[in-house]
């Protein structure tokens, strides 16, 4: 009886067991020294990772790596604490669900189309530089500058992934019993006193879920930097996944590997303890 | 006596005006907001409908004087010789045709592990701890990670620049994800259904296929759209593992008109338009299951 079960899964282990080897395949090959240069590739230890840290790409995905993640964490979070905090005084349920449907959207189109719409919206003549203008406001030439360019890269991942934080907010904001709302309120406590003393201090779960989502998912940010950066090799947005892609298309293979080993760790990091000790404690033991 | 009634009148009073008042408040922040973040459809959707000059000449938040479809038609047949773009009518059927059934094939197959992560979860702690783990870092893990290992498991194979590639680097990272999302869906059934029809003698795949699905419909459908958008939102696989034009997918196809060399104005928006007509429709009419999807992610947070 039991045997079918351990038949079903086989599918899954199958593809997470291939996921897995290409995982252990970068390990190996990143202590190679394999690329278009080499004939035939052997083992070098660690000179492939001292090669790569003392690159100028390594340095520069380096500080665009943490200026996006640590901007669209922070930025992120706040926004998105803001966001469910006003949808959760919006008293009707139908105008609450399209507001947040509102705000989710950009996870849901193509990254491809987002970057080409930035794109447009960036440009300095036609874009929201000429609204901002009209109000005479100062209007920045956004992508013109490597440090204005950060900044809208910062911009359009907030526009794209504050809908989630807002969305993990929200839920654990309905979470609340509402009978600690009641008593606040027959106590004449303000709207604002409820969001800062009574919703925001018992959102952890929620800080802890969009804190992890946002690093990830800013973490794997590619197609937005590579469309509005040019190309896979214009250093002025790469991140580290482009950096491996950049590595991989100029065919320094070992190279690329181990940048994908370095981008693997740093993922785990995060990914397992969330996993662990929250997800899986959150869905099984509830 | 009177008076106090009187006081506590004109204490209500005054209160709904200062509710009347937040309530307007927040409705003005809330429609702010919603503006600000619309502003990027809206003008996806205005710019298609430009004529060239005008797409590239009036601001892009204007709407245009005089509407005009030339840029659909130009962008969906492609005139391939003019350029060298590539229309996207075939691309848009092509993406269709791969990533409806990649994501049905990839819930299925994902939702049979999540229910054998299921029935182990209280007998074998550690084996499922592990399990879970991995289906959790194949779920999060940046795509771009497997670039190497990808392309020579798939020149080895023979099947670079073609679509069994795709699919199964899609089937990589997708089986697991929709096992994961699966696996936070299932323990709301409760368990004692569970062991009443074991105890009528119903194998493993009849307690999966006629107790647990039926009541799993709505989590299979958020779990089969998340996935769906996640595959036809996906660049890189398609960008890595095909090079041939002629069997180019949407995202790539939609990115030529974009940027580098081939700024071709008012093209660009009715591309990205194409590129995003199905993502949209079906986070319009569908997008409470994509929300429950996405909500998956963290845990399955309850309450939304």
């Amino acid at each position: 009886m039991k045997k079918q079960a351990y038949l079903m899964v086989i599918p899954t282990l199958f593809f997470s067991g291939l996921l897995l080897f290409t995982i252990v395949w970068n390990i190996w090959l990143s202590f190679q020294n394999s690329s278009i240069l080499v004939h035939k590739p052997k083992f070098v230890g660690l000179a492939t990772y001292q090669y790569l840290f003392s690159q100028y790409f390594f340095k520069i995905s380096t500080m665009h790596t943490l200026v996006f993640t640590v901007g669209l964490v922070a930025v992120g979070n706040v926004l998105g604490l803001l966001f469910a905090g006003l949808l959760y005084f919006i008293p009707n349920n139908v105008q609450r669900s399209i507001y947040l449907s509102i705000f989710i959207y950009p996870l849901a189109i193509a990254s491809s189309t987002s970057a080409l719409i930035w794109e447009w919206l960036l440009n300095p003549t036609i874009g929201i530089d000429w609204l901002l203008k009209l109000m005479h406001l100062p209007a920045p030439y956004w992508l013109g500058t490597s440090n204005m360019s950060l900044v809208s890269m910062i911009m359009i991942e907030v526009w794209a992934y504050t809908g989630l934080a807002a969305l993990f907010y929200l839920a654990s904001f309905m979470n609340i019993d509402k009978s600690i709302i009641e008593a606040a309120r027959i106590d004449h406590a303000s709207d604002l006193k409820i969001l800062f003393r009574i919703l925001i201090p018992n959102s952890m779960n929620g800080f802890i879920i969009s804190t992890a989502l946002l690093f990830l998912f800013s973490f794997r940010i590619f197609t937005i930097p590579f469309v509005l950066g040019g190309s896979a090799t214009s250093p002025t947005l790469m991140t580290y996944v482009m950096y491996v892609y950049n590595l991989f298309i100029s065919e320094y293979f070992s190279a690329s590997a181990a940048m994908a080993v370095i981008v693997t760790l740093i993922a785990a990091a995060v990914i397992l303890p969330f996993a662990i000790l929250g997800l899986m404690k959150w869905v099984f033991r509830r | 006596m009177v008076k106090n009634e009187n006081m506590k009148n004109s204490y209500k009073h005054e209160r709904y005006y200062v509710r009347v008042i937040k309530y307007a408040i927040l409705q003005i922040i809330a429609a702010i907001l919603i503006i600000l973040w619309l502003m990027p459809l809206y003008a996806l959707f205005v710019g298609g409908l430009k004529s060239n000059i005008a797409a590239a000449a009036t601001p892009a938040l204007l709407p245009p004087s005089k509407p005009s479809g030339d840029a659909y038609y130009f962008v969906w047949k492609g005139f391939g010789g003019i350029y060298g773009l590539i229309g996207l009518e075939y691309p848009l059927l092509r993406e269709i045709l791969i990533a409806v059934p990649v994501a049905a094939l990839a819930t299925f197959l994902g939702a049979m592990g999540a229910y054998f992560f299921y029935i182990i979860m209280n007998r074998h702690f550690v084996l499922s701890t592990i399990g879970f783990a991995i289906i959790s870092l194949a779920t999060y893990l940046p795509v771009e990670t497997t670039t190497v290992p990808l392309i020579q498991i798939v020149s080895s194979l023979h099947i670079y620049n073609t679509y069994y590639g795709v699919i199964i680097a899609y089937l990589m990272f997708y089986i697991p994800m929709s096992a994961l999302l699966m696996s936070i869906f299932m323990p709301s059934i409760p368990n004692y259904l569970l062991e009443a029809a074991k105890i009528d003698g119903a194998s493993d795949w009849k307690v999966f296929w006629k107790v647990m699905m039926p009541l799993l419909v709505p989590g299979f459908l958020s779990t089969f759209i998340f996935t769906f958008l996640q595959i036809w939102n996906n660049f890189f696989i398609p960008i890595l593992l095909i090079s041939n034009p002629h069997l180019m997918l949407l995202s790539i196809a939609v990115r030529q008109y974009a940027g580098g060399y081939a700024i071709i104005y008012n093209r660009s928006f009715a591309a990205g338009v194409v590129g995003s007509i199905v993502p949209l429709v079906v986070f319009i009419f569908l997008g409470r299951y994509f929300i429950r999807g996405l909500a998956a992610l963290g845990g399955g947070a309850k309450g939304v």
